[in-house]
């Protein structure tokens, strides 16, 4: 989801320049005081190891295919300062060298696939990690979920962007983008879970454990990426919220009609599950239907964990539900 | 074999052990020196701990933990506070040169090292020009590291030692995968360098060819040390240490 | 993308490769700006800045189709969210605007790191001062790069010339535990660069 030049008017160019630069001083910082030189090179060798790893595609619905990411990946197994570096580093280089992303939009791009994507989905593996407990399951339950959240978040942020510079409305750009996500997260999901337990397998040493106390962020530090984080969301995701309210029905309609003659074939059908049947407030149907699908992923997630790490060694049956056959032991 | 009030070797090794971190001994009492210019090989199997002593010897593994210092470079410990003068010194060459061209274009890879002592323009500038005209490479300025052949990289990886001006070269497998050509104009540079180096090789070939002395490594310790000539020919210390008699020494008149 | 990475055409001599690369990559982003900063749409304003380009890139010689070759490659992307945009009232004159606006400054980019060194635009970074770990960090990656691009292959043929079953997990598999495999020798690689840069005493 790399924004090309002309997609972003002048304020929100200006506005993402702003939070990503803020945002990346902040990743510098933390990466500065907290990881050892001897680590510095490994940083730069990562950096190359996601942008191969982007080049990757993976088929989702309909012939459309999605690219991974890479923000949690990094994230788990280089800490989450580190993985803002990465990101950062790719995205330029991708950027100056490739025009793989607009020169006006790399604060925006920067934004939504450096920061929000490993910040965010560092902050779920976390918090996941905390409550299921230190075991390895526990670790690629909460990798797969972060996963599948860093992606979403990061489509969500871009869509916001892109309404915000009346570009695409926002009541096509979040479907559309959002919805497409919903699986392209699931690739991302399964990707990251599987390299981060074949690197457990592999050199469980070289997985980064949570930092000690005496590696805790300060507290200043903390709120100050906690703020950044909310403020660069509220102002993406903000005209989602106060749109909701007032023409409802108007919107549902016209999104209706639209959807019948939309000119868009290069996104699939995720549209229609957008609506549960039978409910009247399409706005409740909505984040019904964001809950269940958040539970379904939540679900999704658990269950490759658990099929990965139910035979030590078997290897890994992806694609969750269903059978899993006694496959032989791969090489 | 030497002369003059400066008595001291570039490299004297005395009683040097070491341990992994997971205890196995990979070197047990090593004890040898170097002369100011002289080239000495180090052979031995694979395993037998020449690379971890190559890193010894400008302190990238920590030092013996003995109270007097057990490597000592033209007469400096290796140790703190001397590690930054003595890295200026040696020049350690690792095997895989991919790992030690780390910067975008050959020039500033070369003038990485002189840039750490604190050279800079018109002086920076000629030192490396002057060294990528030692080893060849003149003109090789902005030539990317992913274009260059394996001698090349050879090439380019020694340039930035000589630019530090080192005094001891300490070399890891210099010849390794490199072709016959390769092979050639490394040795032909080695010949002409004036330096003092020890040179871990499988290659013994070119330990006739270019060092008088010799060092044999097993499992951590030195088995035998002597000219170059008597030890290669005795069949079997090469075979007891996994070598063998290089084939250069089969077809001459012993002496 | 490998090709890119090659860069095949950066060393040329052309007028427009001899420019100074702070020249350059300052002139690319004043065109970037005035393109996509205005909010008004200005087709005149359009029409000379793809005549300017198609100037400087008849200067700097480079194969018409390689330029287009490249432009080609990032367009789809530009296509499809354009694409969406005409989802709304006046969806034509956006859609139109958006493209014509995205295209140019995506050419003015292939134009621009076409015809510069990275080493190059890599020292302009640095005179911006941007900050060093970042600086040093993408010029660790750009340089490993190809070698993991290489190495990737590799192991991918190994893979393959082991593979009897076209199972697709089995290839997800495989294709996991290469990048795993990847990221294990990128990390004994990067211990080996530390060391090689602390031998030639690197100030961290």
């Amino acid at each position: 989801m790399h924004i090309p030049d002309g997609f972003l008017d002048a304020k929100t160019a200006m506005a993402t320049g702003v939070l990503a630069t803020a945002g990346l001083g902040l990743a510098l910082a933390n990466v500065r005081r907290t990881v050892p030189p001897r680590r510095i090179p490994l940083i730069g060798l990562a950096a190359a190891f996601v942008f191969a790893a982007q080049m990757l595609n993976f088929p989702v619905a309909g012939g459309t295919s999605g690219h991974l990411i890479g923000a949690v990946l990094a994230a788990v197994l280089l800490g989450p300062g580190a993985a803002v570096l990465v990101m950062s580093a790719v995205l330029i280089l991708q950027c100056l060298m490739f025009a793989d992303g607009g020169v006006t939009a790399l604060g925006a791009n920067l934004f939504n696939m450096a920061l929000i994507a490993p910040a965010l989905g560092y902050g779920i593996y976390r918090l996941l990690r905390r409550i299921v407990g230190k075991g390895l399951r526990g670790r690629l339950f909460a990798t797969a979920f972060a996963a599948w959240c860093s992606t979403i978040a990061a489509a969500l942020s871009c869509a916001g962007q892109l309404a915000l510079s009346g570009t695409v409305p926002l009541r096509v750009a979040l479907p559309a983008m959002g919805g497409i996500h919903l699986l392209i997260g699931l690739g991302e999901a399964l990707i990251t879970t599987l390299v981060v337990a074949a690197v457990a397998r592999a050199r469980p040493e070289l997985l980064l454990e949570p930092a000690g106390p005496r590696l805790q962020p300060r507290y200043g530090e903390l709120t100050a990426r906690g703020v950044l984080v909310v403020l660069g969301l509220a102002i993406f995701v903000a005209p989602f919220a106060s749109g909701w309210p007032d023409g409802l029905e108007k919107v549902a309609a016209t999104l209706g009609f639209e959807r019948r003659g939309a000119a868009g074939p290069v996104l699939g059908a995720p549209l229609p599950d957008y609506r549960f049947p039978g409910i009247g407030s399409t706005a409740l149907s909505a984040i019904i239907a964001g809950v269940a699908g958040t539970l379904v992923a939540f679900g999704l997630a658990w269950l490759l964990a658990f099929l990965l790490t139910r035979r030590r060694g078997a290897g890994a049956h992806p694609g969750g539900k269903g059978t899993a056959p006694d496959a032989p032991r791969a090489a | 074999m030497r002369a003059g009030l400066e008595d001291v070797n570039a490299l004297e090794v005395r009683e040097l052990g070491y341990r992994y971190p997971d205890g196995t001994a990979a070197l047990r009492g090593v004890t040898f020196s170097v002369a100011e210019g002289e080239r000495v090989a180090l052979i031995g199997p694979n395993g037998a701990g020449k690379s971890t002593l190559l890193l010894h010897l400008n302190g990238l593994l920590p030092e013996h933990a003995a109270a007097a210092p057990v490597v000592r470079v033209f007469g400096t410990p290796v140790a703190e506070p001397h590690l930054a003068a003595i890295r200026a010194r040696v020049g350690l060459l690792f095997q895989d040169p991919d790992d030690q061209i780390f910067c975008p274009t050959v020039w500033e890879d070369v003038a990485f090292g002189p840039q750490q002592l604190g050279l800079r323009g018109t002086q920076l500038a000629a030192r490396v020009a002057q060294t990528l005209e030692q080893v060849g490479l003149t003109g090789f300025d902005e030539r990317l590291p992913h274009h260059l052949s394996r001698g090349e990289k050879r090439r380019v990886c020694l340039a930035g030692l000589l630019a530090c001006e080192a005094r001891l070269l300490a070399l890891d497998e210099p010849t390794s995968d490199l072709d016959p050509r390769g092979r050639r104009e490394l040795k032909s540079l080695l010949v002409n360098l004036p330096v003092a180096q020890v040179i871990a090789t499988h290659d013994l070939e070119l330990v006739v060819e270019l060092c008088p002395r010799v060092i044999v490594l097993d499992r951590g310790g030195v088995v035998a040390q002597g000219p170059a000539t008597d030890l290669l020919a005795d069949e079997e210390l090469m075979l007891a240490h996994g070598l063998e008699r290089p084939h250069i020494l089969r077809h001459r008149h012993p002496h | 993308m490998h090709r890119a990475l090659l860069e095949p055409y950066q060393h040329q001599r052309s007028a427009i490769h001899r420019l100074p690369a702070g020249v350059k990559s300052g002139g690319a982003l004043a065109f970037v700006l005035v393109i996509v900063l205005p909010s008004r749409v200005a087709w005149p304003a359009y029409a000379a800045g793809a005549g300017l380009l198609l100037l400087l890139a008849g200067l700097s010689r480079i194969p018409p189709g390689a330029l287009a070759r490249r432009l080609l490659l990032v367009e789809p992307f530009a296509l499809g969210v354009a694409l969406l945009s005409l989802l709304q009232p006046n969806g034509l004159m956006v859609f139109a605007a958006t493209l014509t606006k995205s295209t140019l400054c995506l050419f003015c980019m292939v134009l621009l790191s076409s015809t510069t060194r990275f080493s190059a635009l890599l020292r302009v970074l640095r005179r911006i001062r941007v900050p060093s770990l970042l600086v040093t960090t993408i010029a660790l990656m750009h340089r490993y790069l190809f070698l993991l691009v290489e190495e990737t292959g590799c192991m991918v043929r190994a893979r393959r010339s082991r593979t009897f079953t076209r199972d697709r997990a089995s290839a997800w598999r495989s294709s996991a535990s290469v990048i795993a495999q990847l990221f294990v020798r990128s990390s004994e690689r990067a211990e080996r660069i530390y060391a090689a840069m602390c031998a030639r005493g690197w100030k961290t």
